[in-house]
């Protein structure tokens, strides 16, 4: 029983674990290819996306902050594929969370911590609402939710642009943004300096309450039948429709979550550019992380870390373009999903093992 | 209103066309694939590496048309590199395609600013555009020869590609194979056709058309490359192909509807004070619009097929029960 538990384990952790490594090799070959002194580059990778540089003063804090909407976003895609829904709506999701939040933070008044609250909420609404569209399309008319995830996408982001330089824009500077919220509706940070603060928390809850969610409830386990086999399901007597829509409905509230987050806790309004996509960033770390909430808060971790080493170390440090984080976490995503390139290596590596453990027990070599 | 209906214009017939090509010849590669069987999600990764490496070919090769040949091949490599990873290793096609998006999208901007700079979009002004092509006779039949001709080789390469696609699909037997094998995959392969290196040939093809239509955009339409300049239009391309029924010249209808609803909203931009976000929504929302009719299509042909069968269930329970009577 334990064995297979630890069997388990091992399993889910070796493949994404080779697989960035894997990336980091490349990423070896790609500063090669550029003249740049190879373990340097390293070294400044994670110095600067997870170091400290002295006590109090911790990049690893910004690389928590910046994991924040990965975590939610990550979550959003692990229940949208955990009932076989191939959503990639999370970035519309969450831009439209964020212009929800952003509008509510400046437009209403309210004490302290109801008016986040309240934001909160009405940025969950607004993202089930727009995960709600895709859902609802696939279920009823088979549309491909990849293909309309997409589209919502491109719509949200020029829809964000389009509130940011006319209904919602604050004065005439060079980059339009809206109003700054109200102090009501900001989140508290836990140092100063550092935005790094209740939103965390939220996240961390979130990752509890998705797990609870799909490994001890009802409509959860009900989801995640469906999501594995449609048939399997409807022989039990559960309607995968309904289950999918649910799950789209979820997904999207946690997407619009992250929006809310990023609005009340980091940015305060929203602004041109403010898609950079986080939305994209949660799928891949779905993927990386065996699209488990726990593996999505790891890996969110992970890939922040990254990509703050990538643009403040390598891109500032070392003049090697900040889009070498982006190429390796790509590269990553395309390792996992080739994990048979590993699969020999693997079951050898299960193989010495269990005859180690086997030595152990007995006593004897097999 | 006068202003509003300023928009209809021969240019913009033309520019109609000039936008629907990248989409076609993307969308044509969507339709060998999908006939082949094999879900080709990849397209819009294969357009952007198209359309990097035909710029920077034809940069370092000094001539365009090379810079497109360079492209077809940088696309049929990223096609083989997917077929290979398919079947070898039996990669999730959808994971894989967005793996590729990803891996393309920041590694052709990051490859252009180790080479040429910190820059956001570059361009060299030694880059010749393709040149667009008068052709004779036709070129003075009044209005018809005004949207028929002065396109560059692009063009027209991606009408005679939906012409010999129809040709080859359904008067070829190669075509036919192909089909089979996107029917039914291990049928075919017990009557000997190889579906392995008929579905390696199609993703090929297809990369090598969806590179093509990314140098379109680069060096046929524009010239210069940005960050994903392809800019969701593979993706496009794959609702055109399910539109289109992937039947050539469904495609090529398809395409060229998707081609006007860009034309038309960047022609508004220029004729009307319409917020230009707002306006930009138009292809998105019509490809959005487009995937509705292809479900509620099929939820049709579902429904009349069932009535069919209900029928003949009828007719044949009405002839058991009238053998029964005599």
């Amino acid at each position: 029983m334990k064995d297979q538990r630890l069997r388990k384990l091992l399993d889910a952790i070796l493949v994404p674990l080779l697989a960035v490594l894997s990336g980091l090799v490349v990423m070896g070959i790609l500063i090669l290819f550029l003249k740049k002194p190879l373990f340097e580059s390293y070294a400044t990778l994670f110095s600067n996306g997870f170091g400290c540089r002295e006590y109090g003063n911790c990049i690893f804090i910004t690389a928590l902050e910046r994991a924040t909407p990965i975590i939610l976003t990550g979550l959003s895609a692990v229940v949208a594929f955990r009932s076989g829904m191939f959503s990639i709506g999370q970035e519309g999701q969450y831009l439209l969370g964020a212009a929800a939040a952003a509008w509510l933070g400046y437009a209403i008044h309210l004490p302290p911590i109801l008016h986040a609250l309240v934001i909160m909420i009405a940025a969950m609404l607004v993202g089930a609402g727009y995960g709600w569209i895709p859902g609802i399309l696939k279920v009823k008319l088979g549309v491909n939710e990849l293909l309309a995830t997409i589209m919502l996408n491109s719509i949200a982001a020029l829809i964000i642009e389009y509130l940011v330089q006319f209904p919602m824009r604050a004065d005439t500077s060079a980059v339009a943004h809206s109003p700054v919220i109200d102090e009501s509706a900001q989140l508290m940070a836990f140092l100063p300096g550092s935005k790094w603060g209740v939103g965390f928390v939220i996240a961390v809850i979130a990752v509890i309450v998705v797990y609870y969610y799909l490994w001890h409830t009802k409509p959860g386990y009900e989801q995640r039948m469906a999501g594995q086999s449609r048939k399997f399901a409807l022989f039990g007597g559960i309607s995968s429709d309904n289950s999918a829509v649910r799950a789209m409905l979820i997904s999207g509230a946690l997407a619009g979550l992250a929006g809310a987050i990023e609005v009340t806790g980091v940015h305060r309004r929203i602004m041109t550019g403010f898609s950079v996509g986080l939305g994209f960033d949660g799928l891949t770390s779905a993927i990386l992380g065996q699209i488990h909430p726990i593996g999505v808060f790891i890996v969110a971790i992970l890939f922040s870390g990254l990509k703050l080493g990538a643009q403040i170390g390598l891109q500032l440090q070392l003049g090697i373009p900040r889009e070498l984080g982006g190429t390796i976490i790509g590269f990553i995503v395309l390792f996992v999903a080739a994990g048979k390139l590993y699969e020999q290596g693997i079951l050898r590596a299960r193989d010495w093992f269990t005859r180690r453990r086997g030595t152990n027990l007995k006593g004897e070599s097999p | 209103m006068e202003g509003f209906f300023s928009v209809f214009t021969v240019e913009l017939l033309n520019s109609g066309i000039r936008l629907a090509t990248p989409i076609l010849l993307a969308a044509l590669g969507g339709a060998i694939c999908n006939q082949a069987g094999v879900l080709n999600l990849a397209l819009e990764s294969k357009m952007l590496l198209g359309a990097f490496v035909g710029i920077v070919a034809a940069f370092y090769l000094g001539n365009s048309y090379g810079g497109l040949l360079v492209a077809m091949i940088a696309g049929g490599l990223l096609g083989l590199l997917f077929a290979f990873l398919y079947h070898k290793y039996r990669v999730d096609l959808v994971i894989l395609a967005i793996a590729f998006n990803l891996i393309i999208v920041e590694l052709t901007v990051f490859v252009m600013r180790a080479m040429f700079g910190n820059v956001g979009s570059w361009s060299d002004p030694s880059i010749v555009r393709i040149p667009d092509i008068q052709i004779p006779l036709i070129k003075d039949i009044p209005f018809i020869g005004q949207i028929l001709s002065g396109y560059n080789i692009i063009v027209y390469f991606s009408w005679l590609a939906t012409i010999v696609m129809f040709v080859v699909f359904y008067k070829m037997r190669a075509g036919r194979h192909l089909r089979a094998v996107g029917e039914n995959k291990s049928a075919a392969e017990t009557v000997g056709i190889n579906a392995i290196l008929l579905q390696t040939l199609a993703l090929v093809i297809s990369g090598a058309l969806a590179g093509l239509g990314g140098a379109f955009l680069s060096i046929g339409h524009l010239k210069l490359f940005t960050r994903n300049m392809s800019n969701g239009r593979g993706w496009i391309a794959i609702a055109a192909a399910m539109f289109g029924v992937n039947h050539p010249i469904g495609v090529f209808l398809a395409s060229l509807f998707f081609g006007y609803a860009d034309a038309f909203s960047v022609r508004i931009q220029n004729v009307t004070d319409l917020p230009p976000n707002l306006v930009k929504l138009l292809p998105n929302v019509a490809t959005l619009l487009v995937l509705i009719i292809i479900g509620l299509r099929s939820m049709i042909a579902l429904g009349m097929a069932r009535r069919r069968f209900r029928a003949q269930l009828r007719a044949e329970e009405a002839a058991i029960a009238a053998e029964k009577a005599l």
